[in-house]
């Protein structure tokens, strides 16, 4: 189908890792990438609900002469046909308005402290908000570009979940890799769980598609992690239930994020994904 | 009533899109349910009305009923109008009007208008196609039937038709339709069936109702349409 | 617990949901009261600051203040707020025109900063500006926090603005003719109350904080009839000086942009040239509030030269501040011009003629304020009531309006964009509702795709084809490749119609030959002017889309049109 990726493009050896992910990806799920080589350090994107200022820190200007070359070599080296994004308004003369009429985002790896900032790109905090409001989930890829070749859903039983299992499953179907579904046991135990899955009419493709479900006990988070394979695209919810939980101790996006080094696809509450 | 975001769109006859944007714009009253939007059929009656804008309601078996019914294949329009034998007379006006008296399905109120009819249509040019066949019919619609037909009649001796091949006709195919559309199909249909040889053949040999039928309608199951 | 949540939820949803007025009152008075605090506060602050740095303007070195001012500023925007550059007020016309009023929550504070540094060291420009970009991002924040859609946060812009108006020259109905004349554009009955209650709380808000307005104090007049005649003359006069004022603010600003400099050296560049006049012209520095003053109440002690070449001297700092860095308004230079115009004009009467009964030197220069507003804004309603509101009568009315109207005709006639529409209109981003460039900038091409079409190998037989078309009702035919599904070209049936005709051609000829691959093809990335201008020159009633080389669908005139009145109905109607 005709699925757009956006991706904003970092002149940097970097952002070439960045950037080879995102075109790993879209050719997996056949999906065809965008790239926007940005012209000022800033840009806004208009949700239904928020307007959304994205801070590009310096890296991403680095020679705005060479930047469109580079892409296209990185293009041709995946083989696929160059096509770049130009945005059309401009909120102000330096504030260009992104669209948000994507169907992903790639967002290079953020952590969330302001220390390790280096060569990062400040987009930090900004994805948390990006996520919360974009109707398309969003690729955080790893620092260094690895194919991955099986794909992780981590289960957690809330609706965004279900959506990023869904996902999954549309991206199992379209890559033809294996898919491996992770739960943390809370508070419920299997059956709880896989109750849900057929609640929602998803028994039967799990089945087809996943190998077995991997359960594991709540002390046993860290081993869960190390259990996904590093050469694995990790697909989770952005929330989880407990939102008062998650601002307190950091939710647990943000722990994955910072312990892992897969790319990881994030589903937001105002996504919704068909099979 | 609840009214779901896709049925609303097919009523306004817009996109699914237009309906999100004119809900985020805040012009169409809506309530949530769960995580997606709902209209209340009460609240879209008087917000159309403040709007000057025509909505239906009903159900969706309440769409104007045109005249033109499914479409009827030739065989089925056949079995309605019957297949008929030994039809006396020499010239055209005379089996014509042995053909109507015939055919059972014509109310006999409407014989004469219908003889008028067809002896016009064949004054202003010929209905015989060649290879022995005519189809006569009336220009008009024929509002005074329930369904279409199409009767076959068998002549006792073959007669001049002025057909374009000049040949004698020995075969009538009578198509009597309500509604014009129908018309234009059967003939297409008809036509179809007389372009093949075979079926030529077949007719010169006076097959009886049932055979008749079957024939048409293998015939017509490789007709595309 | 969520049961008590629920609870409310629902309670809320029932109470508000059907007749949102309540809702938008009370949120809107909100949004007036803080708008009006915000106000409040940086003109609190001006003041002190004013005050604290008024011993230092005799030395010799005191010109340097506002170009620090000006870095300062300019500093704040660029790194720290991070905010593009440009006014502000068009910023916020833009945003609800196109996306329903959404609004940063930084530019609730970040250009209250940046005007404090720039009009506080000296700089030439007015708060205004960036109270009313405030005001209008505190009242569209707050309808994200309540999660309204977009016509009620327009309304709550709307609020905000009117508040912060209100609350800067505690004139409640200047606030609500501006927000309405110039932020919103359209007199809709249910903005109205609740910006009106808006500014009320906003003017409310500074009278209880400020309580005597030492500034825009109510003065009455006594203009007669004498003053028709002249009025008429400043009219014409204050005409011209409002398109001087605007070619010298754009020429400037054109100027700064062309230079390689970079942004802290044009800062001070424009912050020292304001410095060195303000040397000479105190008037000019500042937001010159105190100025007015003294002039309404005719306590001005300048002479009749050095009024004429304020007015000049005004025009050229105001320009350098904003050109070349400084952040601020242009609402308060304006009154300032205005009024040194006016009494000019008054002074120049008196020379002429001495013995002329015409009122007194303050009723001018608030006839020449009035002028420069409606000319140089474009809004005649809110010079008029503004003038009203701080006069607090209606002696002046005809004056007033005579000013007001041909002021704003002339210059209309010149320069037929205002100040803060020009730079919109340029971009095709002036989007009133109920224009034909709204509708279209609102209809995406997605809305108006028809995606049900039979698609067509490229090699089908003709004769096949042929058969396809006993069946179809479509006019065009995309033609895909077989492997790849990707879009090659297009058959039109008006096009092929004597191959159609023409049997001995049937078993001959496969789609690809007759194809047409020369159409021109629209992407979902288009916006509907663009698609409509492809049409019109191409002489196309319907038009493919194609995205990423696949079909998506086409786009054809008759539904555009269905479309086109929808929207239109849509927009115009009095919800």
């Amino acid at each position: 189908m005709n699925y757009k990726l956006l991706h904003i493009f970092r002149n940097t050896p970097f952002g070439r890792e960045t950037f080879l992910q995102s075109l790993y990806f879209c050719k997996t799920i056949n999906a065809f990438p965008v790239a926007y080589i940005p012209k000022s350090d800033k840009f806004l994107m208009y949700f239904s609900n928020d307007a959304v200022q994205v801070d590009l820190d310096h890296s991403y200007l680095t020679s705005p002469d060479t930047a469109k070359g580079h892409a296209e070599d990185l293009f041709k080296e995946m083989q696929i046909k160059p096509m770049f994004y130009e945005p059309k308004n401009y909120t102000a003369s330096t504030l260009p308005d992104i669209s948000t009429n994507f169907d992903y985002l790639c967002c290079p790896r953020s952590v969330s402290d302001l220390s390790s900032k280096i060569g990062l790109g400040h987009i930090g905090p900004k994805v948390r908000r990006i996520i919360k409001h974009s109707t398309f989930p969003i690729l955080i890829t790893s620092p260094v570009f690895k194919p991955w070749k099986s794909i992780s859903v981590f289960f957690g039983g809330s609706k965004n979940a279900l959506n990023a299992l869904k996902l999954g499953l549309k991206i199992a179907m379209s890559s033809g890799f294996a898919l491996k579904i992770y739960t943390l046991l809370e508070k419920q135990d299997e059956s709880y769980y896989k109750d849900l899955i057929k609640k929602e009419g998803l028994a039967e493709p799990v089945k087809q598609l996943s190998s077995p479900w991997h359960f594991y006990e709540k002390k046993d988070f860290n081993k869960m992690l190390y259990d996904v394979p590093h050469d694995s695209l990790i697909v989770l919810g952005a929330y989880g239930h407990g939102i008062i939980k998650d601002i307190l101790l950091g939710s647990k996006m943000e722990q994955i994020q910072s312990t892992v080094t897969n790319n990881l696809l994030i589903t937001g509450p105002y996504c919704s994904v068909e099979l | 009533m609840e009214l779901s975001v896709f049925d609303l769109s097919k009523q306004l006859g817009v996109a699914q899109d237009t309906i999100e944007r004119w809900v985020r714009q805040g012009k169409l009253p809506v309530f949530k349910k769960g995580i997606n939007y709902k209209f209340d059929t009460k609240e879209l009656k008087k917000w159309a009305s403040n709007h000057n804008i025509k909505l239906k309601f009903s159900d969706k078996t309440d769409l104007p009923q045109k005249q033109e019914q499914s479409i009827i294949p030739l065989s089925v329009a056949v079995q309605n109008g019957g297949v008929y034998f030994d039809i006396q007379g020499h010239d055209v006006n005379s089996v014509l009007k042995a053909s109507i008296e015939k055919i059972s399905k014509i109310p006999e109120t409407f014989k004469t208008d219908l003889l008028d009819r067809l002896i016009e249509r064949e004054k202003a040019l010929s209905t015989g196609i060649g290879n022995g066949i005519a189809i006569p019919h009336p220009r008009e619609q024929l509002s005074y039937l329930e369904s279409p037909l199409v009767s076959v009649c068998f002549l006792d001796q073959p007669v001049d038709y002025k057909a374009l091949d000049n040949k004698s006709v020995s075969v009538l195919f009578f198509i009597l339709c309500p509604a014009l559309k129908m018309h234009l199909h059967l003939l297409s249909a008809l036509s179809f069936c007389l372009r093949d040889h075979q079926f030529i053949d077949f007719l010169k040999l006076k097959p009886d109702f049932a055979a008749l039928v079957k024939k048409i309608e293998i015939i017509q199951k490789t007709n595309p349409i | 617990m969520s049961k008590i949540k629920n609870f409310f939820k629902n309670l809320f949803r029932r109470l508000f949901q059907l007749d949102d007025r309540l809702l938008l009152i009370i949120a809107g008075s909100i949004a007036g009261i803080c708008s009006g605090l915000a106000a409040v506060a940086l003109r609190l602050s001006l003041e002190s600051v004013l005050e604290l740095l008024h011993p230092f303007r005799q030395y010799g070195w005191a010109f340097i203040l506002p170009a620090v001012g000006a870095l300062l500023s300019s500093f704040y925007l660029e790194k720290i707020a991070r905010e593009g550059a440009g006014h502000g007020v068009p910023e916020v016309i833009y945003s609800v025109s196109r996306h329903g009023g959404l609004l940063r929550f930084r530019s609730s504070y970040s250009r209250l900063i940046s005007s404090f540094l720039t009009i506080g060291s000296g700089g030439s420009a007015g708060p205004e500006a960036p109270v009313v970009m405030s005001g209008s991002a505190i009242g569209s924040n707050i309808a994200k926090f309540l999660g309204l859609n977009d016509r009620q946060r327009i309304t709550l812009v709307g609020c905000g603005t009117a508040g912060a108006i209100a609350s800067i020259f505690n004139a409640p109905i200047a606030g609500m003719v501006f927000a309405i004349e110039v932020i919103l554009g359209e007199w809709k009955f249910v903005n109205i109350i609740p910006i009106a209650i808006a500014a009320v709380a906003g003017a409310q808000v500074s009278h209880a904080i400020i309580p005597d307005q030492v500034i825009f104090n109510h003065l009455p007049f006594q203009v007669g009839g004498a003053d028709i005649l002249p009025s008429l003359g400043l009219a014409v006069v204050t005409a011209m000086v409002s398109v001087l004022f605007t070619k010298v603010l754009r020429q400037t600003g054109k100027i700064a942009k062309k230079s390689s400099l970079p942004f802290w050296a044009r800062a001070i560049i424009g912050g020292s040239t304001v410095g060195i006049i303000g040397m000479f012209m105190p008037v000019v520095l500042a937001e010159g509030y105190h100025s007015i003053q003294s002039m309404i109440s005719g306590t001005f002690s300048m002479g009749l030269f050095f009024v004429f070449f304020a007015v000049f001297a005004k025009i050229f700092a105001t320009a350098m501040t904003l050109g070349w860095g400084g952040s601020g308004g242009i609402f308060a230079p304006c009154l300032v011009i205005g009024s040194l115009t006016g009494v000019v004009f008054h002074k120049m009467l008196m020379v002429l003629v001495p013995s002329f009964g015409c009122a007194s030197e303050g009723a001018y220069a608030l006839l020449g304020m009035t002028g420069l507003v409606s000319g140089v804004m474009q809004a005649p309603l809110t010079g008029i009531f503004l003038i009203v509101e701080i006069t607090g009568g209606y002696e002046t009315i005809l004056p007033l309006i005579v000013v007001s109207s041909i002021s704003s005709t002339m210059s209309h006639y010149i320069e037929p964009a205002s100040f803060y529409f020009k730079e919109l209109i340029e971009r095709g981003q002036f989007l009133r509702p109920g224009t034909d460039a709204r509708i279209l900038s609102d209809l995406n091409i997605r809305e108006l795709i028809e995606t049900e079409f039979v698609k067509v190998s490229e090699n089908m037989v003709f004769r096949k084809f042929i058969e396809l078309l006993k069946t179809s009702d479509q006019n065009f035919f995309p033609v895909i490749e077989d492997g790849t599904q990707e879009y090659k070209g297009v058959i039109q049936i008006s096009a092929i119609r004597k191959f159609a005709l023409d049997p001995g051609m049937y078993d001959m000829v496969f789609l690809n030959q007759i194809m047409d691959t020369n159409v021109m093809t629209a992407s979902l990335e288009n916006d509907l002017q663009e698609v409509l201008d492809m049409m019109d020159i191409n002489h196309m009633d319907s038009m493919p889309v194609v995205e990423n080389n696949r079909f998506v669908g086409m786009i054809s005139k008759t539904r555009i049109l269905d479309l086109y009145r929808r929207e239109l109905i849509m927009q115009t109607s009095d919800h």
